[in-house]
C-alpha cells in the first residue's frame, strides 16, 4: 500500500484548485492501493503517438483525459478498437480538437476484452462515513441501479454479501461460455476502495465504471475520483 | 459518558420515585403519571412534588424535592421547560440514578431558549444523574410497574422483548399492540430528544441485559453513526435487533458528481448498514411487532421447510406463493404420508399433500391433531402453520341460534395446537384471518380475540394474514442464517 504516493497526487490536484482527479491520476491512486487498472500511457504530442501505440499494442483505446471533463462518452472523447497507426493519429487529432480550451492529454491503453461490465464506488454518508458500492456497470448502472452498499472497513464477508445482493449477481457466474468472475479479487478490490476512503479524507467520491471482467479477472477501465 | 449497570437497574426498577409537577387540580402530566403508576400497581414509594403542597390520590404532595426523606432512585419530571434544570439538579442531589423528563419545549421547538435549556440538562446529566428525554413518554417496565403516561393498563407480565423508540407515540402504540398480540416486554423506552441517554446507550445496555432476548427499535436519526454501527454489530451477535427506520424517504440531497454518490443517500445506505450488522429491517410497526413476536416465541434457528394446513384450496396456494417469495419451502409429502393424512380427513374434497387442504372449516380438532402429528413426522418439516377460518362459525351460530363463542371450538383448537407443538418439538404458528369485521360481527371479533389469547398462553404465535406469518419467519431465518454463517 502506498498511501504517500496517492496522497501526493491528490494534494497536487487540490493545490491547483481542482475538484476531481483526471482519469490517469485516479488510476494512479488506485494502483497505489494495488487495485488492478489498465496499463496506459499519457500522450500530449502527436509525435509521441507512434511510440505509445507500439508499446501498448493493438487493438487499443484512446481517450481524452482531463480533470475538467466528466462524461467522456457523450462528448466523443473515446475511441475504442483502434487498430492501426493511421487510425490512432486521426483519433488523436479528433480528441485534441474536441478538448481544445481544456487542459488535457490523450490516454492510450490496450483494449480490455470482456462483455461484462461492473461498477465499484465510494460515497461518504453523513452518518456512517465512507460506504463502498458494487453493482452492474456500464450503461446499466444508471438504468437498472442494481447496486449494493457496505460501510468501510469491509470484511471479506461483507464484500461477498455485496456481490450476492445485486439482482444481476448471475453475471458473476460462468455464463454463456464466459469464466466465473474471480470473487476473491473482486472482494479484495472492494475492500481496498473502502480503505482509500478511510485513509484519505480528501477523497470524497470514487466511481470505477466500468470495471471489466477480462475472463475471470476484473480490471478498472475508467475511474473518477472526486476530491475536496 | 459511562453509565454502569447498577444505574440502569435503579432507573428501570426504582424503589423510590419522585414525580415533579403534580398539581392539585386538573389532569396534568404529573397527575397522569401518578395515577398510571398506581393503576399499574407499582409497589415502590411515590413522592409527588409541587411547591404549593396539598394532597392528591391519597398522597401528601411535598413542596420541594429536598423535603423527600432519604434518597430517591428515579424521578419523573413534568414541570414547565424553564423549571426543568432546577428540578433535575434537585433530583441529582437527592441521589437519583436517573430521571425521565416528560416536559417539552426544548431542542425540538428549535428556539434558542429551548436549545439552551437542553444544554443545561446535558450539563447536569454529566454530573451524575442520567436523563431520558426530554420530550419523551418515559419508561415502561412491567417488572417494576413503571409506565408511560398513557399506559395505566399495560401488562405487568414481563417477557423477552425490549423496545427503544424515538417516538413516544410509537412506544405507547407498540406496548399496546404487544398486549393483544402476545409480545411480553422487558423494557420499553421512549427516548424523546435524547439529550443525554440515546438509542446506542440503551442498545449497549440491552445487549447485556439478561431480561432481554429481542430488541426492537424505532429510529429516526442517530447521533453517532460509528458508535451505533459497532454497537449494533456486536449486540446482533448475541440477540436479534429489529429496526424500523423512519424518515428514509427524504434523503438528504446534496450536490454530487459521481454515480456512486447519487445512488447513495440514507434510503440506500441505511438498509445496507442494517444488513451489514445483521439487524432485521422492517417497514412499519405491524411488521416490527410480528417479527418481534416470532423472535420471542420461536426457537433460535432457521425454519427451512413448513407444512401448511388450511381450509380451501386458494388458501393453500396463497400460502405456497407467500412461502416461495420469502424463501421458505412447502415440501410435498410422500404418497405414503399423504395417504395417512387423508385417512384422517373427510372425503371427498380433502387433500393430504402439502399444503393440506382440510376441505371445510368445520373439520374436527381431533382430526386436525392427527394431521399435525403425521405431518410432523416428515423430517423436512421444521415448523407447521395452521390457517383456521374460525369466522365461518358465525354461520353455524346463526343456524343454531347460539352465540359464536358457544359454537366455535377455539379452546379445543388452542389445546390441540399447543399439545402437538409440545409433543413433536416442532413449533406451530396459527393464522386467524377474519373477513367479518363489521358492526354486525363484533361477536366474531371478540371470539377471535379470545382464541388468540388462549393460543398465546400456550406459546403459539398468531397472525392475521398468511403473508404475515411467512414474512415474520423469513426475518427469523435471515437473522439466524447469517448469524450462523458468521460464526463459522
Amino acid at each position: 500500500m502506498n498511501k504517500e504516493s496517492a496522497t501526493s497526487i491528490i494534494q497536487k490536484a487540490l493545490r491547483k484548485g481542482r475538484k476531481a482527479l483526471s482519469e490517469h491520476e485516479s488510476k494512479q491512486v488506485l494502483a497505489a492501493y494495488q487495485i488492478p487498472v489498465t496499463e496506459e500511457i499519457l500522450v500530449r504530442k502527436r509525435s509521441d503517438v507512434k511510440k505509445a501505440t507500439s508499446a501498448v499494442g493493438y487493438p487499443l483505446v484512446m481517450k481524452g483525459c482531463s480533470a475538467e471533463i466528466a462524461h467522456k462518452t457523450e462528448k466523443g472523447l473515446i475511441h475504442v478498437d483502434v487498430r492501426s497507426e493511421k487510425e490512432a493519429l486521426s483519433a488523436f487529432d479528433e480528441i485534441m480538437s474536441k478538448m481544445s480550451g481544456h487542459d488535457g492529454d490523450v490516454l492510450i491503453y490496450k483494449m480490455i476484452k470482456g462483455r461484462r461490465e461492473l461498477v465499484m464506488g465510494l460515497t461518504r454518508d453523513e452518518q456512517f462515513g465512507p460506504c463502498v458500492m458494487f453493482g452492474l456497470g456500464g450503461i446499466f448502472t444508471e438504468i437498472l441501479r442494481d447496486v449494493s452498499f457496505r460501510r468501510a472497513p469491509l470484511e471479506k464477508r461483507d464484500a461477498l454479501d455485496m456481490m450476492n445482493e445485486i439482482k444481476g449477481k448471475g453475471i458473476l457466474d460462468a455464463v454463456r461460455g464466459m469464466d466465473a468472475a474471480d470473487k476473491d479479487k473482486l472482494a479484495d478490490m472492494l475492500i481496498r476502495v473502502g480503505q482509500i476512503g478511510l485513509e484519505i479524507e480528501q477523497v470524497r467520491e470514487i466511481d470505477l465504471n466500468p470495471v471489466i471482467l477480462s475472463g475471470s479477472n476484473p480490471i478498472v477501465v475508467d475511474a473518477l475520483i472526486v476530491v475536496a | 459518558m459511562q453509565c454502569n449497570t447498577i444505574d440502569y437497574e435503579r432507573m428501570f426498577h426504582p424503589k423510590r420515585i419522585a414525580i415533579l409537577g403534580v398539581s392539585l387540580e386538573g389532569v396534568g402530566l404529573g397527575n397522569g403519571f401518578l395515577l398510571a403508576l398506581q393503576a399499574m400497581g407499582y409497589e415502590g414509594e411515590i413522592f409527588p412534588v409541587n411547591p404549593r403542597g396539598g394532597t392528591f390520590a391519597g398522597l401528601n404532595i411535598l413542596s420541594k424535592v429536598e423535603d423527600i426523606p432519604g434518597e430517591i432512585d428515579f424521578a419523573i419530571i413534568a414541570v414547565a421547560a424553564r423549571m426543568v434544570p432546577e428540578a433535575l439538579e434537585a433530583c441529582r442531589k437527592k441521589g437519583a440514578a436517573g430521571a425521565e423528563i416528560i416536559s417539552s419545549g426544548f431542542s425540538e421547538v428549535g428556539t434558542s431558549e429551548g436549545i439552551a435549556l437542553e444544554q443545561e440538562i446535558r450539563d447536569i446529566a454529566s454530573r451524575g444523574i442520567r436523563v431520558i428525554g426530554p420530550n419523551c413518554f418515559g419508561i415502561y417496565c412491567p417488572k417494576s410497574g413503571l409506565t408511560f403516561m398513557p399506559g395505566p393498563d399495560l401488562s405487568r407480565e414481563s417477557g423477552p422483548v425490549a423496545f427503544l423508540s424515538q417516538s413516544g407515540g410509537m412506544a405507547s402504540d407498540f406496548a399496546n399492540t404487544g398486549k393483544w398480540m402476545g409480545l411480553r416486554f422487558s423494557k420499553v423506552v421512549s427516548l424523546g430528544n435524547g439529550a443525554d441517554l440515546r438509542e446506542t446507550d440503551f442498545l449497549k445496555y440491552l445487549g447485556d441485559d439478561p431480561e432481554t432476548r429481542v430488541i426492537a427499535m424505532y429510529v429516526e436519526g442517530i447521533r453517532d453513526g460509528d458508535d451505533f454501527f459497532r454497537t449494533a454489530k456486536s449486540v446482533a451477535k448475541k440477540k436479534p435487533i429489529v429496526v424500523y427506520k423512519g424518515g428514509l424517504s427524504k434523503a438528504g440531497q446534496r450536490a454530487v458528481v459521481s454515480h456512486t454518490a447519487s445512488m447513495g443517500g440514507s434510503r440506500t445506505v441505511w438498509p445496507a448498514i442494517l444488513k451489514q450488522v445483521n439487524a432485521v429491517q422492517v417497514q412499519d410497526m405491524q411488521e416490527m411487532a410480528q417479527a418481534s413476536l416470532a423472535f420471542s416465541v420461536l426457537p433460535e434457528r432457521v425454519f427451512q421447510g413448513v407444512s401448511v394446513m388450511g381450509g380451501g384450496g386458494a388458501l393453500g396456494i396463497a400460502a405456497c406463493d407467500a412461502a416461495e417469495s420469502f424463501g421458505i419451502e412447502v415440501p410435498l409429502f410422500s404418497s405414503d404420508l399423504k395417504a395417512r393424512i387423508e385417512d384422517c380427513l373427510p372425503k371427498p374434497g380433502s387433500s393430504g399433500g402439502n399444503p393440506v387442504d382440510v376441505m371445510n372449516p368445520f373439520v374436527s380438532n381431533k382430526a386436525l391433531k392427527e394431521v399435525l402429528r403425521h405431518a410432523a413426522t416428515d423430517e423436512r418439516i421444521d415448523l407447521q402453520i395452521v390457517i383456521s377460518l374460525l369466522y365461518h362459525y358465525k354461520v353455524l351460530a346463526i343456524l343454531r341460534c347460539k352465540s359464536v363463542a358457544a359454537v366455535t371450538p377455539f379452546s379445543e383448537l388452542a389445546d390441540v395446537v399447543g399439545d402437538v407443538a409440545k409433543e413433536t418439538g416442532k413449533p406451530i404458528a396459527v393464522v386467524l384471518p377474519n373477513t367479518r369485521r363489521g358492526m354486525g360481527d363484533m361477536d366474531v371479533v371478540e371470539m377471535l380475540a379470545q382464541a388468540r389469547q388462549l393460543l398465546i398462553e400456550r406459546g403459539i404465535p398468531v397472525f392475521d394474514e398468511i403473508r404475515d406469518v411467512f414474512r415474520a419467519i423469513a426475518h427469523v431465518n435471515s437473522y439466524y442464517g447469517k448469524r450462523g454463517a458468521r460464526d463459522e
